[in-house]
């Protein structure tokens, strides 16, 4: 097996964009990861294209836009984790000795979809679905326990929103550049208690594109290749197994796997992208990811360890609750966000001298599994 | 008066006071599971009983929700009821105006009215706060 590594990303600006349609963001950010990674379009010899609402062939009529044809080119839905999943496919093609060259792209808009000013809910006739489940229900009710089993306040969940959107502040790309404080968070207008519209991602239009190769051509093409240490996907296993919906197992085991795959752990990591679809997700990331153990977590946010300056600044991009959650971009998004941390290029957010960098992403929403799929990447220089 | 049907076939028999969940036991591992499969999704063996889960438990989790669903029309409390086999169940949450929710509070299970079709009511299990003591 081939070690592989990242030359080039690229990514649009993330929002609300009615007049877009989705070939064309996907097309964007393909077209300045092509950029940066200083080929020709013609160079790429395969594509992974994630999109979870736009359509037939959208990875088709993306590669069209910039005249990439005939190439083998496969549409990926996995719900939030359909981005990363582009990337772990891409990474397996070039891993594997298939192809020496291709790009994994992550495109969503929302706003142009049937979606739009909806709640996201499981598939059309899902029980849980049919009986009021949805989205935010089903993380306010992970919620609730925590608060209520750990003791945790409103106020200290809020704060991961506040992180989060200071960092957004600082990156071009997010769709959020404003601050906020705990009582705007705190006071917004409830969605499913205990979970308030600030303590939730927005709902996202946007793309982004990772081109791969292996390891010993990267330099051909740059010289900050940025190494895939660890790719790691897995499904949800059942309900019926999950003793304690305040914890994911599901992301535990993948970061486990993960960590032993690049022969590092959690100590290692320098900068980390999770997935705070909701606030008090950040939390029990923290602990299923390994940075602390059970009851430490509120402490690590509070002492600043997870932010800029602290020992393992995490969603430095502003994360899914600034920076916006294009669901299929995000994962690639994530890996764009840690590309540029571990090159020395994220600007105002850069973490000084970060080498090693984890990406994760879950999500999918289906009567009888903890959640539909979940992936972590671990990347390093 | 409107023909009533569950908005599910093999969830649940009987309606009121007599009736209850319908899950099965896999002979062969002893796991519980709610809904039915032909097969055992813990150990993957056959030999699975019908069983009628408790009609009581206790309240895992809650939530108010203020947003519209396919069926119901907010503000409407949504849950996990855990029962004593260690099944959680998703369900609707009936008399949370009357009686504040809280984690771990005795839960019962009642059959009513979910949504109107056309001219037939779907009918569902749903948990109300626990009047008479707990599981
Ligand atoms: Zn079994």
């Amino acid at each position: 097996m081939r070690d592989v590594a990242i030359i080039g990303v690229g990514s649009t600006v993330m929002g609300k964009f009615p007049e877009s349609l989705p070939y064309e963001l996907g097309a964007e950010a393909a077209r300045a990861a092509i950029q940066d990674a200083g080929i020709s379009p013609g160079d790429l010899q395969f594509a992974y294209c994630a999109n979870l609402y736009g359509g037939m062939v959208i990875g088709q009529a993306v590669m069209g836009e910039i005249g990439i044809t005939d190439i083998e080119l496969t549409n990926i839905e996995n719900a939030c984790t359909g981005g990363a999943t582009a990337v772990r496919k891409a990474w397996w093609d070039i891993a594997s000795g298939l192809y020496d060259i291709g790009i994994a792209v992550g495109v969503e808009s929302i706003t142009t979809s049937p979606m739009a000013g909806k709640l996201i809910t499981p598939a059309k006739g899902d029980i849980t679905g049919e009986l009021g489940m949805n989205m935010v229900a089903r993380f306010a009710l992970s919620q609730r326990r925590y608060m209520d089993m750990f003791n945790i306040s409103l106020e200290q969940i809020a704060q991961v929103s506040v992180k989060n959107h200071r960092n957004g502040c600082m990156n071009p790309y997010s769709q959020y550049r404003k601050e906020l404080t705990i009582e705007e968070i705190v006071n917004s207008r409830p969605i499913c208690e205990p979970i308030t519209l600030l303590q939730c991602c927005p709902s996202t239009d946007g793309a982004a594109a990772a081109i791969l190769v292996p390891l010993d051509l990267a330099g051909k093409y740059t010289s900050q290749p940025v190494t895939i240490a660890a790719s790691v996907l897995k499904s949800g296993d059942y309900a019926f197994r999950w003793e304690d919906m305040t914890f994911s197992d599901m992301t535990s085991k993948c970061a486990n796997s993960a960590y032993e795959m690049a022969g590092l752990g959690p100590e290692d990591v320098d900068v980390c992208e999770l997935h705070d679809a909701f606030a008090m997700n950040e939390l029990q990331h923290y602990v299923e990811l390994g940075f602390c153990k059970r009851g430490e977590e509120v402490r690590l946010l509070e002492e600043g360890v997870t932010d800029l300056g602290g020992k393992i600044p995490v969603n430095t991009s502003g994360g899914l609750l600034s920076k916006g959650h294009p669901v299929s971009a995000s994962g690639v998004a994530q890996i764009a966000e840690l590309v540029w941390q571990l090159r020395g290029q994220a600007g105002e957010r850069q973490v000084a001298g970060a080498k090693v960098a984890l990406a994760h992403v879950i999500g999918g929403e289906v009567t009888g599994l903890e959640s539909g799929a979940v992936a972590v990447h671990i990347l390093k220089r | 008066m409107k023909t009533g049907v569950p908005f599910r076939e093999g969830l649940f028999q009987g309606s009121d006071e007599k009736g209850s969940l319908l899950g099965a036991r896999c002979r062969q591992c002893g796991q519980i599971i709610f809904p039915r499969r032909e097969a055992c999704l813990n150990c993957l063996g056959n030999d699975l009983e019908l069983i009628q889960l408790s009609r009581k438990g206790k309240l895992y989790s809650y939530t108010i929700v203020h947003m519209p669903s396919e069926h119901f029309e907010p503000p409407y409390a949504v849950g996990w009821i855990e029962l004593p086999e260690g099944v959680k169940i998703f369900s609707q949450i009936r008399g949370w105006q009357e009686r504040p929710l809280e984690t771990g509070m005795d839960m019962a299970l009642h059959f009513e009215k979910l949504w109107d079709e056309e001219e037939k009511e779907v009918v569902g299990y749903v948990f109300r706060p626990s009047t008479n003591g707990g599981a």
